[in-house]
């Protein structure tokens, strides 16, 4: 957008209407601190009556999760005798303005004067009653968080019902690994029952709990409860303990450093996701360090384009660009970076595409940044394709639906309008609808061009086929038929990654993670080609290290990527797909014999003279092997190329090495850096800065303010 | 400023509630407006507009009647939409906008989320950059009243649309084309 039409849209940007419950709300609120601040002036002497941490117990924040949820909430009525009226119990769903009042005149202002007296939600009400009419002292009824100062601190007195589902959340928040998955049982509505309505506690001054349902978004609220009442329950106080997010990532413990004299053979498969990324980004943006398991370093480093030399030909689409450099972050290590970019489809041989549109309509996409951002990500997309390819939208919510049958890109409006007519409401039917997608792709199936369904979701699977294994099972032998999947997640707080990434591995497709618009426009338009025009599959890298010439090595990333060593030479072994133009890079660091720097001792024991001394071969670091699959082809393909001690950088590509370098640098500090050393985020800013190249996109001057941020994140 | 609403601050100043009351009713759309504008969603600006309110109840005796009262009234609002956003960092995942019912009414405000987006960028741009857009072009005021409200020499101000609109047009050519 240019200065103009940014201006000229601020300038027509009318604010919708503002609600009249909220405008009650907000005005009972103020009128409260209004005469509070009055009354208070007028008995200034006044004994502190716990008032500030009943106000707490009201605050918006706090409370709000619960409100926000939907489904239940616990009103907690405080009453100083005689102030506080009585809205008659009674109609729930209706909204009621909270209680005008003047609140325990015995009190002194509290020091957060900007506390809401009354949670705001425009769908559920809950008539306060009374049980007790005397001020409670602040604390009691809190569960203390010790992770914020206390203006800070957000009362929750919505704890108290959930307790007894949720325990196991918390020691995992406090070992510092975040995966709420196992806290969250069956998602299925039915199996849970609604948190016990806690009976008022006799210590407490006044306590009272109604559960109101709403009905209809059940799951995804027990999603969010359960996760989202860990952070408040954690007793860790660093920043940290607030930052997690329900968003679920898959654990993996970082690649160790391995001996080349006990395993001197590395396999891993491609991987061309950069999910990991955007999400990486967004909450560094927010102002958070991410979940550590979010972060995959190799789909950071495969973010941003390289220069890697191309291959000419679409028989032998990769050639292999080898360098070798000194480690920044280890003394007497190198790195070397293995480079492929895959051979670019000329626009004129671009096959046919056969497009599915699933989109999830549920509840939860219900936010400006999820199905709103998704269907204007679509509207772009649509601009890339010919018309002569076809589209299909499936929706699911409640019942998964089909919105589009499949329509020739040539009538656009239809398509635009079928995408714009989407409503988001209802639960989640994933399963259903990745069965409905599959169906039309197989209806207009393109022989010989892409049939590829695009997944756009927040990551909510919750009814249907939801368990991993047999929606990965049905993936893959959908895959085998020839229609592939790939996943654009959207939104955060509940996203699945875990779950997009076992869909676009098993569905020879790409993870990307949306978070705007710019995103969008990178992903499905810059990177069309690559998303849609596969141009190799089952994309397998191994190397096998020259003991005369390494002692040790670490692969940096790709973690969630490695295969065992026999997988390579097994075409049935299912690994990543690499698109028209994609690239993809990956980092060894190792040791070289004779260094001092060496992680492992030798064995005292072990015979040196045992370790094979390859004849001449001492020119090598080692060999790389990569095998892959033709799009269309059964059998693997074979690239092989020595790895040469003296490959050195060549002037080409220097840029495109040091900054990936220190993008991997930056991935490892934000892992925990267990491998390095002692470097900083200054010094990946540094590494990074020197290398910008030509950056046309400004990505990589983007990344240059997210170390930034991380590195205020982390106060290091 | 016109006489009725001076009467009615000065007599809220001094305690009257339902002045006091009246005046929350002569300016909640405003504020919601200002709140809107600064964050693009429903809810999150009935948050800041209640914020607001509540400071407005708190602050209102420090008003000295020397700007007019919404110049006052912006600079209130902005100031608790900065808070809100910094609570919004620190708890996040307390306060994620979720499950927001439709619209109502006002189109589809939702297109509004990426100039929200864009006015963010600013921040990254410069201190002050957001509030200067807002007030300048989506709230129309001259870049007196803008420098007056944010508390900068009117040419702060100038020069400030002038380095938005470089750095609009420069990601507009690094974008290579609209959105």
């Amino acid at each position: 957008m240019n200065a103009q039409s940014f201006e000229n849209q601020l300038r027509q940007a009318t604010a919708p209407t503002a609600d009249a419950a909220a405008q009650l709300r907000a005005k009972a609120a103020a009128l409260a601190e209004f005469q509070r601040l009055h009354a208070a002036a007028n008995q200034p002497m006044a004994p502190e009556s716990g008032l500030a941490g009943l106000r707490r117990l009201f605050s918006n924040r706090g409370s709000r999760n619960l409100w926000v949820g939907g489904f239940a909430t616990a009103c907690v009525v405080v009453v100083a005798v005689s102030t506080f009226f009585l809205v008659p119990p009674g109609q729930r769903q209706v909204l009621v303005p909270p209680p005008v009042t003047q609140p325990a005149t015995h009190s002194q202002p509290s020091a957060a004067t900007a506390e809401k007296t009354e949670p705001q939600q425009p769908n559920v009400v809950t008539p306060p009653e009374f049980a007790k009419t005397e001020p409670a002292p602040p604390a009691q009824p809190v569960k203390p968080r010790k992770s914020k100062p206390a203006a800070q601190t957000q009362a929750a007195p919505e704890t108290t019902p959930l307790e007894p589902i949720n325990p196991p959340v918390v020691d995992e928040v406090v070992a510092g690994e975040k995966k709420y998955a196992p806290a969250i049982p069956s998602p299925s509505p039915t199996n849970i029952p609604p948190p016990p309505p806690a009976a008022p506690s006799p210590s407490q001054d006044v306590e009272i709990q109604e559960v109101v349902t709403t009905g209809t978004r059940k799951q995804s609220w027990l999603n969010r409860m359960f996760s989202r009442n860990a952070p408040q329950q954690s007793i860790q106080p660093s920043f940290k303990s607030t930052a997690e997010g329900r968003d679920q990532f898959e654990h993996f413990e970082v690649n160790p450093v391995k001996q080349v004299s006990a395993d001197p053979v590395s396999t891993f498969s491609a991987d061309v996701d950069t999910a990991s990324y955007s999400f990486v980004r967004r909450e560094l943006n927010q102002g958070r360090l991410p979940q550590v398991d979010s972060v995959r370093v190799e789909e950071m480093i495969n973010y941003f384009d390289y220069t890697w030399p191309a291959s000419q030909s679409r028989d032998e689409p990769f050639e292999p660009t080898v360098t070798v450099s000194d480690s920044p972050w280890g003394e007497g290590k190198k790195l070397i970076h293995i480079g492929i970019k895959g051979y670019e489809l000329p626009v004129k041989q671009r096959p046919d595409v056969n497009l599915v549109l699933l989109l999830d309509v549920s509840g939860s996409m219900d936010e400006p940044d999820k199905l709103p951002l998704a269907q204007k990500s679509m509207a772009l997309l649509l601009e890339t394709l010919r018309p002569t390819d076809t589209v299909a939208i499936v929706v699911y919510a409640g019942a998964a639906g089909e919105v589009l049958p499949p329509t020739a890109v040539k009538d656009k409006e239809t398509i635009l309008q079928a995408l714009n007519s989407l409503r988001p409401g209802g639960s989640t039917a994933g399963a259903q609808g990745i069965k409905l997608a599959y169906e039309l792709a197989e209806r207009s199936f393109r022989k010989n061009g892409v049939n590829r369904i695009l997944l756009a979701t927040d990551g909510d699977f919750n009814v249907g086929i939801t368990n991993k294994n047999e929606l990965k099972g049905y993936v893959e032998r959908e895959r085998e038929k020839g229609v592939f999947l790939s996943f654009l997640g959207f939104g955060e707080g509940n996203y699945r990654d875990d779950m997009g990434q076992i869909l676009a591995q098993n569905g020879n497709g790409v993870a990307a993670y949306i978070d705007t618009l710019n995103e969008a426009k990178k992903v499905l338009v810059q990177e069309s080609t690559a998303s849609l025009f596969t141009i190799a599959k089952d994309v397998k890298f191994q190397v096998e290290f020259n003991p005369a010439t390494v002692a040790e090595y670490r692969l940096v990333g790709y973690e969630t990527r490695a295969l065992n060593r026999e997988d390579f030479n097994n075409d049935k072994v299912d690994a990543g797909d690499v698109g028209s133009g994609h690239a993809v890079t990956a980092i060894y660091e190792i040791t070289p014999v004779g260094s001092k720097e060496k992680s492992v001792d030798d064995l005292r024991y072990g015979e040196k003279a045992k370790t094979p001394q390859p004849e001449g071969k001492t020119n090598e670091y080692g060999y790389l092997r990569i095998r892959y699959k033709l799009p269309d082809g059964l059998r693997s393909r074979l690239i092989e190329q020595p790895i040469r001690v003296d490959a050195g950088v060549p002037e080409g590509v220097r840029d495109d090495v040091q900054f990936s370098t220190a993008v991997a640098g930056f991935g490892q500090l934000l892992r925990g850096g267990k491998y390095t050393g002692s470097l900083k985020y200054e010094d990946v800013i540094r590494e990074a800065r020197g290398a910008l190249g030509e950056d046309p996109f400004g990505y990589r001057a983007e990344f240059l303010t997210l170390v930034h941020k991380a590195k205020e994140a982390g106060g290091k | 400023m016109d006489e009725p609403i001076t009467g009615l601050i000065r007599r809220a100043q001094g305690g009257d509630v339902a002045s006091f009351s009246e005046l929350l009713d002569l300016h909640y759309g405003t504020i919601y407006r200002i709140a809107w504008k600064w964050c693009g969603h429903r809810t999150n600006a009935e948050d800041i507009t209640q914020q607001s309110c509540i400071k407005l109840a708190s602050s209102l005796a420090q008003y000295r009647f020397q700007a007019a009262f919404t110049s006052w009234l912006y600079q209130l609002v902005i100031s608790c939409a900065r808070d809100w956003q910094r609570t919004q960092k620190r708890h996040q995942h307390d306060s994620l906008p979720e499950e927001e019912p439709p619209a109502r009414g006002a189109g589809r405000p939702e297109d509004y989320i990426y100039l929200v987006q864009l006015l963010d960028q600013l921040d990254q741009v410069g201190e002050g950059m957001k509030e200067t857009a807002l007030l300048v072009h989506g709230e129309g005021l001259s870049h007196a009243e803008a420098g007056q409200i944010l508390g900068v020499s009117e040419s702060t101000i100038s020069w400030r649309i002038h380095a938005i609109r470089k750095h609009m047009n420069k990601a507009e050519a690094l974008m290579g084309g609209g959105v």
